[in-house]
């Protein structure tokens, strides 16, 4: 027999539901800040448009990170363009999520050799998931925003938790292959 | 004492209903949108899901200011809607639903969230500030005169008064009986609710969603829900002036849904203007279709 | 006490804080703080027993009796009290500012002066006393304004003063030829109606437009409030230009109006009932709203802009005295009461960002609420106002306004009044978000702090009245309602809470009290939701680009550019016509040098001919 008497939950129970609330709604509308930079872009167009028709999962393009939830790297990202991802990714609002697009963004795909140009994209920035594919298909980009969406759900697309606990480590791979992440402004100055 | 803490508590009822609806309403078009696109579209309550997950996001903020801004823009929006009536015999406020009371506590709301929005310092947020005002400046002062005519000709500036007018037998909706007046509100109802083509202050590529580009989290989900009930606002406003009130609550949604529906249909179809054409565009036809209109049914009295 | 009395303590006072300013700068000003506020105090307690149509005579001619008089009418009160209030307040900023000024002594006589001026013109019913004080205020101003360093600000204003003055003259030397005597109502009551009340008008209308500065006497208004001191600034928005309403009271009110219907143009059936003379001051007062507005929108100094915004609130003045009515005249003299309150409490604000950084130019400040929070929202709340926006002041008179517009039927006018109302949205809001919002800049961002708790006081005092204003309007309009009965019109139906409009009604603190229900939910919805992370203001979206420099980040210079460029070629009307005026008269003046000073020998054999021709005229 369910006992019918009131058992407080304590502080972590009621923050976890809470969070698990929170969490289907997160899931259910995940809003992207498109960073492209690389070809895989160009997988975008028809994922968002009548074809595969991305809004049906809740998704739609954000104009600025502040407003965004998921952060989509494109392909290959030159030492530029990753200072300016890193700034990008850290103005975003918490929680936030990554998703990397092509071999680019694994183990640098057909630049892996280049050295104007990042061989792998999470020693920098942590990355939920990775579309495998030079480059991917829609199928494969919609079935990525499938997989977000069911590690949400399991919690385990922590990787803006991990950017916390381990931004010793990001901050050091980050130098390693930048010497500064935050540089003058060179148009201006 | 009693009474006044039940009317306020109705006024919050009524806000609150506005919220529902025009989110349900929202998503639903949303839906009409996609398919107009040969989209299958999202779910209907999607934009519940957007405005709840919003709230649950850990947001940045820019100084008090930025906040505060936030603050005053949903509570006076809440504060108006709770003038608005449901029917023409509903209301939390019996006898104060001022047609000038909503026009100028909508234009708080707008205050606070540009207020806001320019706190936050981003050059693109006080671009686009300024650009919602200038197609405020624009398409203001058109609707006004359609209004001033309806308010001439009814004798109230009541917007259930109004409505009833259009109820009784021999009077037919405003829109039928002021038809080029009509026109002119459908258009300045666009550019109230920021449909396209008169989008230009929102203008997500082109000035990064002007007002809101600093906004995520909270801040942006309460001014998400502050549009939907400024939105409530302006279309129940086009229902009680323009298309004869509400007998009934569900009249009342029918016709909600219908005008907010053909908006959204009509701006579909759309591209954006540059801002000086909305200015041009608004103070070129509508201003001297308005102003025709005001003179043909003041002057000398041709009401259909 | 007695009106001449008080004249008597403001002149006294002032030769007083004369002399002690001499001594020391800031004590002369003190003195003007103690004389300014000891006079609103006592005419605040005259109206406490106020029995209307009281005459203080003052015989000091003794062959001319009733020379100089003065009587204390619920119209003239009804001024005073405003502006003697409005000198009282800004007179806490003269010990903070008179130390920039060249002439300090010279700056505290004159404030006192101009005070003692305006208890002369309203509290009087002798038009010679009228026109004494009115030019004694003209002529205090002429020294005041240039003490902000600028002489062609005042020779501007004192033209366009001088010229609204004679004007008055002319109109008083009709009634004079009229009645044989100086009395102001018995002179206005005997040529209302009649061809001489037609000229009256006439001139009586342009000494309150240029007192005003409405179109087209427009030009002084901007360059003389743009350029002058910053509290005489706000003395001159707030109480100065209400001379100009008053004479407007005075010429629209009093007198009847002049010609014939004007809506039975055409033969249109449902036409409006207006007269031709009161149709010609609305349309005017139609141009200075959208004149005044779209001016006030391309301004990049927040004194100008704000002068500007005066001028198009001048234009709602007029447009509602013309009309008339119960609505028209309540109306306008709410928006009197209204726009003082606001515009001295912005031209403060504003006042107060320019004694710490030194400019009012909005391109070069940014960010100051965060070092000047209050004076941040005093500013705020007088532009709530000023753009007519509930809860505040403005609002009530505005949509009195609206209602007689609209219950006349004006379709025309009715563009302006709506486009100069949303249009000041526009104006109001780019002080606010160009000086007061955005980016903080470096080079102020040492120097600025709060202003002394001696500025702030009258600053907030202004703004808790205009809440005030806008939530308990009642108490106002009662007053107003004397005013209109002793006007010879009806007031407005006024409940406890209520006022009763030709279509609806209002209730005000209902208003203000759902404002503030609605605003205590959003700040529950607000503060139980997840804190937010505190960021910088150069944490801003820059698409991904490094940014240090503030004035890069800060949208100021040109705010409404896209706007601006549709009318900016037809900007300098006025002012080219007022420039050809000005050649005019020069050329006009060469002529008569040419003929008439000239040591030409031709010239001069011509003119002896001319006169011996002349004389000898009659002779053959």
């Amino acid at each position: 027999m369910l006992s019918t008497k009131f058992s407080p939950m304590s502080k972590e129970e009621v923050d976890r539901k809470w969070w698990e609330i929170g969490d289907f709604f997160r899931r259910n509308s995940l809003w992207m800040l498109m960073y492209c930079t690389g070809c895989c872009a160009i997988e975008l167009p028809p994922a968002m448009t009548s074809a595969y028709d991305m809004e049906r999962l809740g998704m739609g393009p954000m104009a600025t990170p502040r407003q965004a939830d998921v952060l989509l790297v494109t392909g290959y990202l030159s030492l530029k363009t990753l200072r300016r991802l890193i700034y990008t990714y850290e103005q975003m609002s918490e929680p936030k999520y990554i998703v990397g697009f092509g071999s680019c963004t694994i183990n640098g795909g057909i630049y892996h050799d280049s050295h104007a140009v990042i061989n792998q994209l999470n020693k920098y920035v942590p990355v939920d998931v990775f579309v495998a594919g030079c480059m991917p298909n829609t199928e494969a980009v919609m079935n990525g925003f499938v997989d977000l969406m069911d590690l949400i759900k399991n919690k385990k697309a922590n990787g803006w938790k991990d950017y916390h606990e381990r931004y010793d480590w990001y901050l050091a791979n980050q130098k390693a292959a930048l010497g500064e992440v935050r540089v003058h402004d060179e148009f201006h100055e | 004492m009693i009474d006044i803490l039940l009317m306020i508590l109705t006024g919050i009822g009524v806000a609150f209903f506005g919220f529902v609806l025009q989110t349900s309403i929202a998503g639903v078009n949303r839906k009409v949108v996609a398919r107009v696109q040969k989209r299958y579209g999202p779910k209907w309550y999607q934009e519940f899901l957007d405005i709840f997950k919003l709230l649950s996001k850990r947001s940045v903020t820019h100084g008090w200011i930025f906040d505060f801004g936030v603050i005053m823009a949903l509570g006076v929006i809440i504060g108006t809607a709770m003038f608005m009536p449901l029917t023409s015999s509903f209301m939390a406020f019996d006898g104060y639903d001022n047609f000038f009371i909503f026009v100028y506590l909508i234009a708080v709301g707008m205050l606070g969230m540009a207020m806001s929005a320019s706190g936050s310092g981003n050059p693109l947020a006080s671009i686009g500030v300024m650009r919602a005002l200038t197609t405020m400046l624009a398409y203001e002062v058109p609707f006004m005169i359609v209004v001033l005519t309806i308010i001439k000709l009814t004798g109230t500036s009541s917007l259930s008064e109004i409505g009833l007018f259009q109820q009784v037998a021999g009077n037919s909706w405003f829109l039928i009986a002021l038809p080029i007046g009509g026109i002119v509100a459908v258009m300045a109802l666009m550019g109230m609710l920021g449909k396209k083509p008169f989008e230009t202050y929102i203008a997500p590529a082109e000035i990064a969603s002007g007002p809101m580009v600093e906004y995520g989290g909270k801040q942006l989900g309460m001014l998400f829900i502050m549009h939907e009930i400024t939105v409530f606002i302006e279309v129940s406003l086009f229902v009680h002036l323009f298309l004869g009130g509400a007998e009934n609550i569900v009249l009342f949604i029918v016709k909600y849904f219908v005008v907010y529906t053909i908006l959204n249909i009509i701006s579909s179809v759309y591209g954006r203007f540059k801002i000086d054409q909305v200015v041009l565009f608004f103070y070129k036809w509508p201003l001297i279709m308005a102003i025709t209109q005001a003179f043909i049914a003041i002057y000398l009295g041709w009401v259909i | 006490m007695t009106v001449e009395f008080l004249i008597l303590v403001a002149l006294a006072s002032g030769i007083l804080a004369y002399f002690v300013g001499r001594l020391n700068k800031v004590l002369g000003a003190v003195v003007t703080i103690v004389a300014s506020m000891f006079i609103f105090i006592m005419i605040g307690y005259m109206m406490q027993d106020i029995n209307a149509g009281t005459t203080f005579n003052y015989n000091a001619v003794e062959y001319m009796p009733d020379f100089v008089t003065f009587m204390v009418t619920y119209l003239g009160l009804f001024f005073a009290i405003l502006v003697t209030f409005i000198f009282a307040m800004v007179s806490f900023f003269n010990p903070f500012f008179v130390e920039k000024y060249k002439y300090p002594a010279l700056y505290s006589m004159l404030y006192l002066f101009s005070l003692a001026g305006v208890l002369g013109v309203f509290l009087t019913d002798n038009f010679m006393v009228l026109f004494f004080f009115f030019e004694f205020i003209v002529w205090s101003g002429l020294f005041l304004i240039p003490l902000g360093k600028n002489n062609k600000a005042a020779i501007s204003y004192y033209a366009f003063s001088t010229a609204g003055s004679f004007a008055l003259l002319y109109a008083i030397f009709i009634m004079f030829a009229e009645t044989g005597s100086y009395n102001l109502h018995l002179g206005l009551a005997t040529v209302s109606g009649t061809t001489e009340g037609t000229y009256v008008l006439a001139l009586l209308a342009f000494a309150a437009f240029a007192k005003l500065g409405a179109f087209p006497l427009n030009v002084w208004l901007p360059r003389a409030l743009g350029k002058a001191p910053d509290p005489i600034t706000a003395v001159f928005s707030g109480g100065l230009e209400k001379l100009g309403a008053f004479v407007a009271v005075l010429a629209l009110v009093k007198l009847a109006p002049v010609g014939d219907i004007a809506g039975t143009l055409g033969g249109l059936t449902e036409a409006t009932f207006l007269f031709a003379s009161q149709y010609i001051v609305a349309t005017l007062g139609a141009m200075t709203i959208i004149f005044g507005t779209l001016m006030a929108i391309r301004q990049d100094d927040a004194k100008k802009l704000l002068a500007y915004s005066s001028m198009s609130n001048g234009g709602y003045i007029l447009v509602a005295l013309s009309l008339g009515g119960t609505l028209g005249l309540s109306g306008g003299l709410y928006h009197i009461v209204a726009h003082a309150l606001a515009s001295a409490a912005a031209f403060l604000a504003i006042g107060a960002v320019s004694r710490v950084t030194g400019t009012t130019k909005m391109s070069e400040l940014g960010g100051m609420i965060h070092k000047m929070p209050v004076t941040y929202m005093v500013y705020l709340i007088a532009i709530i106002s000023m753009a007519g926006i509930p809860p505040m002041g403005g609002f009530i008179s505005k949509w009195l306004i609206f209602q007689a517009v609209i219950d006349n039927g004006l379709i025309l006018i009715a563009v302006a009044v709506f486009f100069g109302s949303i249009g000041s949205f526009l104006y109001v809001f780019r002080p606010l978000a160009a000086l007061f919002l955005g980016q903080e800049l470096p080079q102020h961002r040492d120097k600025a702090k709060e202003a002394p708790f001696f500025m702030l006081l009258p600053m907030l005092i202004l703004s808790g009245l205009i809440v005030f204003t806008g939530v308990m309007p009642n108490i106002f309009l009662d007053f107003i309602n004397d005013v209109i009965a002793e006007l010879g019109g009806t007031g407005l139906l006024l409940g406890d809470y209520t006022i009763t409009g030709v279509n609806g009604v209002l209730q005000p603190t209902l208003i203000a009290s759902v404002f503030g229900v609605g605003v205590l939910i959003a700040f529950i919805i607000f503060i139980l939701l997840k804190k937010s992370k505190k960021v910088g203001l150069m944490d801003t979206y820059t698409a991904g680009n490094f940014i240090y420099t503030e004035e890069l980040m800060h949208y100021s210079l040109d705010f409404y550019a896209p706007l601006e460029r549709l009318y900016e070629k037809h900007i300098n009307i006025t002012k080219d016509f007022y420039k050809k005026l000005e050649n005019k008269v020069v050329d006009f003046g060469r002529m008569v040098k040419y003929f008439f000073f000239t040591n030409k020998p031709e010239i001069t054999v011509f003119w002896i001919i001319i006169l011996i021709g002349f004389l000898l005229w009659g002779e053959l």
